[in-house]
């Protein structure tokens, strides 16, 4: 196990390098001076000039990037260009918000997901299987920017039931709670369908497996046939999926966010990257890219914990 | 020799696979979902192609005057915008635009991923770099990755496209080399290989044909994906230029009129849904179709 | 038992986040309740940059830097403008103003307000070592003197008429020299006005609290906060169910909803903005007078005006109803399709394709929809091409488009404000979009900027935009209205023509 962990973060850093690189790299071919942009349509060519010298953008691209990259290892993401405000700072103040509601998100997911794919599973070709299979791939098929209009339309200023929009307080606190309700529907749903699907085909397969046939066989109880033979089995491949969709959630933020006016990382990146903040996007894709690998670490973990012939010596 | 063994085995070979085809549209036809999702795909084929023929109006003819009509209103069935276009027009011509967009995006990053997946499937030495590569891909959020590319391309659909289909090449590749690593090993690719059979014959003429039912899967659910996220690029101003009738685009200019033009939304929002349920729908039932054609040609 | 199962399951998850978002989540302070006393919420849809007047240049932060710094003069509500800061000013010469200054201010920090804070100010306002974005603003001002402790002494080399509307733009706000010595007023800013900084909370949001120790009578607000809402639908939603008072620079198509709203009062002022079309002289077709003239004819501009619910006026000049030099009579081309469909088919503009450049904003994009439709309707084939603020600003400048849709907002409210950084030779590659090189207009916008005499310039101005009009190196399509919307309980809200507005009046009922 520790020598997992030891050649995965070995594999993130080399990941992490490669992303920043290519980061880099689009961000500066990409048309849009960040100068003129803090110039506005107002500056004259010498506003101009000026910003770009102060923020170091005349200098070579190569000289531009080892720098940046001798910041990341001294724990310096640099500072944006147009708050001059420490991204590590931005970065932090924000990341509680995104990370609220990818959590409250795959709760929503994992929930809905696992319960009715196993119900659909267990009661297999009946009108709930069927109805919670077109219910499922109706979820994957919504866009969730449309879906969150709505929601606010019915619950947020019809209904009135939850707040339309704004974070401010965590989600295990009531008002949290409210106020991440719709945005976690909305970004939620997608993923809570995958699971579904997963779940059920999991059980199925899991259902008729031979050791739990010769399990019932053998005269083991239903209940604890399905309790300590399938769901074990099952969950396998169900893991997997939330771990892929927990990082699927981090990148659905960007737009939940915007919707629901939620100041997470999400946000920061558009913001960031229409404003050709470079150190911005930078430091956010970053964040996102290593939380994203360590969930998928965490969730290779987990997996052999709970199915003890996996290894990875 | 090594031709001569291929082409001894090339009738029946083939036979047999129009036989399998046969039953896996005969298993994919009993299933009801797949005839609506079938359905559906056909409706918008037809909608796409007759798109002239359905209807008479133009999808960008402006009428400032007769704006923001509800549903039902007599000459526009779904209503019009807010510059007076006709809605049902719009969506017909959507139809083109969306089916345009998803097929050119699937086989974009197919070409992509089948490449790299086979070269490293096949290929001990290439495979580290290439999956690292893909590692590489998978960590960057997609919509993330599609703004990425649009802000060095500049917004249009055709670099919409482009975006799509390279988010699409790592999921593509990891399924190609699954089932490449999965065939590499059966007898007969090893007995040709020892016949002395090319790389380049073997991977293209008898390992890709294998890959097929997953490759065939995969670009049916990739579709809906596609026209999914050609939506939520658009919602983000990053996708049709205007006053191309696209869908997402619809949605997103429609959602300042939401309070009081709700079907400026509605409509385009339905459209998308049914369609990308309808790619789901069929993706799923020709996965249960074609896994149940494996196990029984075993 | 299956029961059981998931409940421990979802305990296991539940502790596991838990634990996750603990390390990470500072606890943020609680949002604004919607009943608080004399307490307001403005929602914007982009964030502030920064609280230095110096260093930020956008429509955003300088909501919020309104509250906080105050300018030497100031535009009442008649548009003239009056001393404020100020005490009275004197022109001993063309070249030199002499601005007496009001005693007893004191800044936030309690430094005092003198000649020096100017001085400081202006000067770091120009360094270039500064890179402030709106240095060009005191360009002509080639010295800045203290005379005594409460005179200042601005020097130009050439006369420069719209010396004082410059002094009232946001970007000249004066700062303490101490506090920006000390910190960064980006972060922590420090003014003279009825409003000092207090906080930042929840990331973005910047909190505000009354200055007790103001100049004038203080404000009645005790508290103010300033909060993000990126989708204008949602932050009106939040309008409608208490969360935020306050809104501004409203969207046409939110207009109808807004009305309908019962406890949501909107105000409109007719405002200094003006969009407008801007033709690449440099390229051919557009070089054409009845090129230009035929797109004129082309557009129903009234027409359009009925689309945005009261937010534009009509007004066939550059030089809007709001802004100082407007002309008193309309010279320019009226809408006629069948004129532009004689010129088009006469002088074969149907042949090519004009591509049309739009940066990607709703408002930007609407307006080239319009257009490009009623450009097809006379025969001219018209492309859009939408590209991200930050590429169509360079694009733009380049001239690489053949049409384009532009927008002034003219904060000083003077006409020289406009014609010169939008029309004159020397400003090509900036911010003369249309590359027009005219000597002739040249030297009506030098004299506009030169004569300090007000009721001259009014006719040079008014001159140079009749000639605007004839030559058509842009076709103004509306000029923008002020507009905001806000809670019934807010009152005394006044929004100035140039969109900018102060909560120094305001109290809630």
């Amino acid at each position: 196990m520790a020598g997992l962990i030891v050649r995965r973060v070995f594999q993130l850093v080399l990941l992490l390098i490669g992303i920043s690189f290519i980061v880099f790299m689009s961000m500066h071919i990409a048309p849009g001076d960040p100068a003129s942009i803090i110039g506005g349509p107002t500056a004259t060519q010498e506003d101009v000039e000026a910003i770009r010298e102060n923020l170091g953008l005349n200098e070579p691209l190569l000289t531009q990037y080892f720098d940046y990259l001798r910041g990341i290892f001294t724990g310096d993401l640099g500072f944006s260009y147009q708050t001059k405000q420490a991204v590590s700072e931005a970065i932090i103040n924000r990341f509680p918000n995104t990370l609220n509601l990818a959590i409250a998100s795959i709760m929503v997911a994992i929930v809905i997901g696992v319960t009715t794919g196993i119900i659909s599973a267990l009661k297999h070709n009946t009108w709930f299987d069927g109805l919670s299979t077109v219910i499922a791939l109706g979820g994957i098929s919504i866009p969730n920017f449309w879906l969150g209009a709505i929601l606010i339309l019915i619950f947020g200023v019809n209904l009135q039931w939850f707040p339309v929009g704004g974070l401010t307080e965590p989600f295990w606190t009531i008002e949290g709670m409210k106020q991440l309700a719709l945005p976690a529907i909305t970004l939620g749903t997608g993923s809570a369908a995958m699971i579904a699907r997963m779940s059920r085909s999991a059980m199925l397969e899991v259902i008729r497996a031979d050791y739990v046939r010769t399990a019932r066989a053998k005269g083991v109880r239903e209940k604890s046939v399905i309790m300590m033979h399938c769901l074990r089995n099952a969950m396998i491949p169900v893991i997997t999926v939330i771990g892929l969709n927990f990082g699927f959630l981090l990148g659905g933020t960007i737009i939940t966010e915007s919707v629901f006016a939620i100041n997470g990382v999400g946000r920061l990146m558009i913001e960031s990257i229409a404003a050709r903040d470079f150190p911005m996007v930078q430091g956010s894709v970053l964040l996102v890219a290593t939380l994203f690998v360590l969930v998928n670490l965490i969730v290779d973990i987990v997996y052999a914990f709970i199915d003890p012939r996996i290894s990875y010596e | 020799m090594a031709a001569e063994v291929a082409t001894q085995q090339l009738p029946a070979h083939k036979k047999k696979k129009e036989v399998a085809l046969l039953k896996t549209w005969k298993r994919l036809i009993r299933n009801k979902m797949a005839i609506v999702g079938l359905t559906i795909i056909a409706l918008q084929l037809f909608m796409a192609l007759a798109a002239p023929i359905i209807v008479g109006v133009d999808p960008n003819k402006q009428n400032l005057e007769l704006s923001e009509l509800p549903i039902g209103t007599e000459g526009h069935v779904l209503g019009t915008d807010n510059y007076g276009r006709d809605i049902w027009s719009r969506i017909v011509y959507g139809a083109r635009i969306s089916l345009l967009v998803g097929i050119g995006a699937v086989s974009l990053g197919l070409v992509g991923g089948v490449i790299l997946g086979l070269l490293s499937g096949y290929y001990r030495r290439l495979d580290g770099i290439i999956m690292r590569f893909v590692d590489l891909m998978f960590a960057f959020p997609g919509i993330l990755l599609a703004m990425l590319i649009i802000a060095i391309l500049g917004t249009s659909l055709v670099n919409v496209v482009i975006a799509i289909s390279i988010w699409s090449i790592p999921t593509c590749a990891r399924i190609v080399r699954g089932s490449v690593l999965s065939i590499k090993k059966q007898e007969y690719i090893m007995a040709m290989k020892s016949l002395g059979a090319s790389d380049l014959r073997i991977m293209f003429k008898h390992v890709l044909p294998n890959c097929a039912a997953p490759i065939i899967v995969f670009a049916t659910m990739r579709m809906a994906t596609a026209i999914l996220s050609t939506a939520s690029l658009s919602f983000l101003g990053l996708g049709a230029q205007p006053p191309t009738p696209e869908w997402g685009a619809m949605i997103a200019a429609g959602q300042e009129y939401m309070w009081t033009s709700p079907h400026m939304i509605v409509v385009p929002g339905i459209a998308i849904m049914l369609v990308v349920f309808a790619f789901n729908v069929v993706g799923d039932a020709l996965r249960d179709a074609l896994d149940q054609g494996m196990s029984l040609d075993k | 038992m299956e029961k059981k199962w998931f409940t421990s399951l979802l305990t296991v998850l539940f502790v596991l986040s838990l634990a996750l978002a603990g390390c990470s989540s500072n606890s943020s302070s609680g949002g604004s309740s919607g009943d608080a006393k004399q307490e307001l919420t403005y929602a914007t849809t982009s964030k502030v940059v920064g609280l230095s007047p110096i260093l930020t240049n956008d429509s955003v932060s300088s909501t919020v830097i309104e509250q906080i710094y105050e300018t030497l003069f100031v535009r009442n509500s008649k548009g003239e403008i009056v001393p404020h800061l100020a005490e009275s000013y004197e022109n001993p010469d063309e070249n030199t103003w002499v601005i007496k200054l009001k005693k007893d201010i004191k800044f936030h920090d309690g430094t005092p307000f003198h000649a020096e804070s100017v001085k400081y100010t202006f000067d770091k306002l120009k360094d270039p070592a500064t890179a402030a974005p709106r240095a060009s603003l005191l360009a002509p001002v080639s010295s800045i003197e203290v005379q005594d402790e409460h005179t200042v002494v601005l020097k130009t080399e050439k006369p420069y008429g719209p010396m004082l509307a410059a002094l009232t733009h946001s970007n000249a706000a004066i700062v303490s020299p101490t506090a920006d010595k000390k910190q960064d007023l980006m972060k922590d800013p420090v003014g003279t006005g009825p409003f000092k900084f207090s906080e930042k909370v929840n990331g973005d949001d910047i909190v505000l609290v009354k200055n007790e120790d103001y100049w004038q009578k203080p404000a009645k607000l005790e508290k103010i906060t300033f909060t993000v809402v990126p989708e204008v639908s949602t932050a009106i939603s939040m309008l409608q169910t208490g969360k935020v008072q306050l809104i501004d620079a409203l969207a046409p198509e939110l207009m109808p909803r807004l009305e309908k709203i019962k406890n949501v009062e909107t105000q409109k002022v007719d405002g200094t903005p003006v969009y407008y079309l801007a033709f690449n002289m440099e390229k051919a077709p557009m070089n054409d007078l009845k090129f230009r003239q035929a797109v004129s004819h082309a557009i129903n501009r009234e027409g359009y005006l009925k689309k945005l619910n009261g937010l534009g006026v009509y007004s066939n000049s550059f030089i809007g109803p709001e802004v100082f030099g407007h002309p008193k009579d309309d010279k320019g081309p009226k809408f006629d399709q069948e004129k532009a469909k004689e010129l088009v088919k006469a002088n074969g503009f149907d042949k090519k394709e004009i591509k049309l450049l739009v940066a990607n904003t709703a408002s930007y994009m609407n307006m080239g929809e319009v257009i490009q439709a009623q450009l097809k309707e006379v025969g001219i084939p018209a492309k859009i091409e939408t590209l991200e603020w930050g590429t169509y600003l360079d694009v733009s400048k380049t001239g690489d488009f053949d049409i384009t849709i532009a927008g002034w907002s003219n904060v000083t409210g003077d006409g020289s404000e406009l014609l010169f950084p939008r029309l004159h030779s020397a400003n090509i590659d900036a911010t003369n979009l249309s590359r027009y090189k005219d000597a002739e207009l040249d030297k009506l916008i030098d004299q506009s900027r030169s004569v300090v005499d007000q009721e001259q310039r009014l006719d040079i101005l008014a001159n140079a935009d009749e000639y605007v009009m004839t030559q058509l190196p842009v076709l103004p399509i509306y000029h923008g209205i002020a507009s905001a919307a806000y809670d019934k309980s807010v009152k005394g809200f006044e929004m100035e023509p140039t969109g900018q507005w102060s909560l120094y009046g305001v109290h809630r009922e």
